[in-house]
């Protein structure tokens, strides 16, 4: 199986590639050719290419006329489209790195493309796979929390500093609220098996990393979702972790329901102690990466949609982007 | 300064009594109770006199305790202040914050001590909290979270009744709305979001809060499922760190002998030292004596009860709710 690695851009394309890496049968060609947005000192193109041992060409266009079966998307949030468009018309399966898109034209155009083309198109939301999430949904599914009545997610890292685009709202579509606010959308959007927010107010502020000038979008935020059923849910998309902090952060997702509480924190699975550096975190949990990749392979090999697929990754963007609409119209509630 | 024997009035029998009334007698004073129901039992209780009407309680003290549900505290309190005796009210001081301010100005007129029961600016972690933030160990504070979550109270109908008690935002979520302002100051916006499973008497309420400041919080109070822990969580990131506490992990006895614990009571175990109830006590006494300031004031208790209630406007609204500054001081004492 040939897969094509769409810019290195996002960071996770280099733990996307590792785990493909792992896998027999399968031949990696990379390209990263938007050399106008690396930032300073970043190393990405070839030279990471040739660290990371794959193959490495200078544009899309050797990419796509290699005939790779499938690709994965991570370059930056606004170029998903342009991407992933050229994707589908090589006829590739396309594994998208969240948020989906930054517009709800964006993200249609993708769906649809896609659609045309009869290639998959799948959003990447590992959090989904984490045994955590598995047992919360089908615990809930089963009743188990009697009637769910609001949930609290916090999705909290450091800024992702090593990037400079996640901060440029060019080409990041924003800042926290569109980098966090995602992954927890998500989950609650598996609990419901996809029901459409129903409406958004959110408020965000600018206060964490002021001192950093190349940060020029909202660094905390706070997100009030009401689903069908009046079903209510916050989403604490801050990137409040600490610099000094030994770990990148986490997630957690809080149910309150008729018959008890339940959270999950999928990231917490740690050693802790300490080393000359500090407070030490060795992390040791599930491999979500890779239960995502076998979904991703499985519905290829199956002619079947993803899980999550575009239409999910679309739900949970439109949560992001009502937001958007709220801050501007000075934190009023917007309907979806 | 040496005092005569404290003689305290307490007002109500109910759940709170159970930890004002040691509290008192830790310090040595003498209670007095009178209440419309259960005075008896709470005397026989703990060996207190029990007065035979309101104005022979307050003839016979030198100040008075309110626990009595949220409706009577102003009628009790500006009879009180009236008989020249020095009040302590529970939380909420009111649900009408005007009158609230009438009693402030009373009490302030008559040179009177009147202060608000929000105890939970005496919760060690809490006052560990506010002293990180105030040294500047974390910087600015950005974005803060607070959880309460417990047990629907179902032995005392009168909370869940939104016009008795003000509901959950009103009644127990005050707590972390109080602790917010401490942290991080006036609070200008509130946008929240309640939703009840009515049969049951469960509810969930969110609320996000915005500063003066710009620090943004997140509030969410839940009387939940019969017999869940009693939980408190917060954290406070900022410019410069992050905070962060959960009483489910802050343990540091733990005991196993096989059998699932139960859930007794809805009062938080203070678990060390001193009773946080005791402190804010031993705290009001002093300040009506002169010797201090209180750390809450009876204005900090109208201006908590003022976002509660602008956040019960901002549920029914489904739209955020700006708030008037914090009107000038009625004067009363600090």
């Amino acid at each position: 199986m040939k897969i094509g690695i769409c810019s290195f851009a996002h960071v996770h394309a280099i733990y996307y590639a590792m785990e493909l890496l792992k896998r027999p049968g399968i031949e990696i060609v990379a390209t990263d050719p938007d050399e106008q947005w690396y930032g300073p000192g970043e190393v990405r193109g070839r030279a990471l290419a040739e660290q990371m041992g794959v193959t490495y060409v200078d544009s899309y266009d050797e990419l796509f006329s290699w005939g790779p079966d499938a690709v994965i998307v991570t370059a930056e949030n606004t170029q998903h489209r342009r991407i992933t468009e050229l994707a589908a018309a090589a006829g590739a399966h396309v594994l998208c790195e969240k948020p989906l898109a930054t517009t709800e034209a964006d993200a249609q155009a993708m769906i649809a493309a896609c659609e045309a083309a009869g290639v998959v198109l799948m959003t990447a939301y590992p959090v989904q796979f984490a045994p955590d999430f598995v047992n919360l949904r089908s615990f809930v599914q089963r009743g188990g929390l009697g009637r769910v009545l609001s949930i609290t997610g916090t999705n909290n890292g450091k800024i992702p500093v090593d990037r400079a685009w996640f901060t440029n709202p060019e080409l990041a579509g924003g800042g926290s609220l569109v980098d966090h606010t995602v992954h927890c959308a998500d989950l609650i959007d598996s609990l419901l098996d996809g029901a459409q927010a129903e409406s958004v107010r959110a408020v965000t502020n600018q206060i964490l990393h002021a001192d950093k000038p190349q940060v020029a979008a909202e660094t905390g935020g706070l997100v009030s979702v009401v689903y069908p059923g009046n079903l209510t849910a916050v989403i604490d998309c801050s990137w409040s972790l600490p610099d000094v902090a030994p770990n990148w952060g986490g997630l957690t997702l809080e149910l309150v329901g008729t018959k008890g509480v339940m959270t999950i924190e999928p990231f917490a699975h740690h050693v802790g102690g300490y080393t000359a550096a500090g407070k030490a975190h060795f992390g040791y949990g599930f491999n979500c990466d890779a239960a995502m990749i076998d979904e991703f392979f499985a519905a290829i090999n199956e002619g079947r949609a993803a899980r999550p697929d575009g239409h999910a990754g679309l739900r949970s963007l439109r949560v992001v982007l009502a937001g958007q609409q709220s801050i501007a119209a000075g934190g009023v509630r917007v309907s979806v | 300064m040496s005092h005569p024997q404290l003689r305290v009035g307490i007002v109500g029998a109910g759940g709170i009594t159970q930890a004002h009334v040691p509290g008192w007698q830790s310090i040595g004073a003498e209670v007095a109770v009178w209440s419309k129901g259960g005075a008896d039992r709470l005397a026989a209780q703990y060996g207190l006199r029990e007065a035979q009407s309101f104005e022979e309680l307050v003839a016979s003290v030198d100040l008075i305790d309110i626990c009595t549900p949220t409706a009577t505290h102003l009628d009790y309190a500006n009879a009180a202040l009236k008989a020249g005796v020095p009040v302590i009210s529970e939380k909420p001081v009111s649900l009408d914050p005007d009158a609230a301010r009438e009693t402030g100005r009373l009490a302030a007129e008559r040179g009177l001590g009147l202060y608000p029961a929000h105890v939970v600016r005496y919760f060690p972690e809490y006052v560990a909290a506010k002293r990180a933030i105030d040294a500047g160990d974390i910087g600015r504070p950005a974005v803060m979270r607070f959880q309460r979550i417990g047990e629907c109270p179902a032995w005392a109908p009168w909370y869940g009744d939104l016009k008795q008690s003000g509901g959950i935002i009103v009644d127990q979520m005050i707590h972390d709305i109080d602790a917010a302002r401490w942290f991080a100051g006036e609070v200008v916006e509130v946008y929240a979001t309640r939703v009840a499973d009515v049969e049951r008497h469960i509810v969930t309420a969110q609320v996000v809060l915005t500063h003066e400041s710009g620090t943004i919080s997140y509030l969410n109070g839940v009387w939940g499922a019969k017999g869940l822990t009693f939980r408190t969580v917060f954290s406070v990131a900022g410019d410069a760190g992050l905070l962060t506490f959960d009483s489910r992990d802050a343990a540091s006895v733990h005991l196993d002998t096989g059998s699932a614990a139960t859930s007794e009571s809805y009062l938080p175990d203070p678990g060390l030292g001193e009773s946080p109830y005791t402190l804010e006590l031993i705290d009001f006494l002093g300040a009506i004596r002169g010797e201090h300031d209180a750390r809450v004031t009876w204005d900090d208790g109208i201006r908590a009860a003022e976002i509660a209630l602008a956040a019960n406007e901002s549920v029914v609204a489904g739209a955020p709710v700006r708030l008037s500054p914090a009107l000038r001081s009625t004067g009363v004492a600090r």
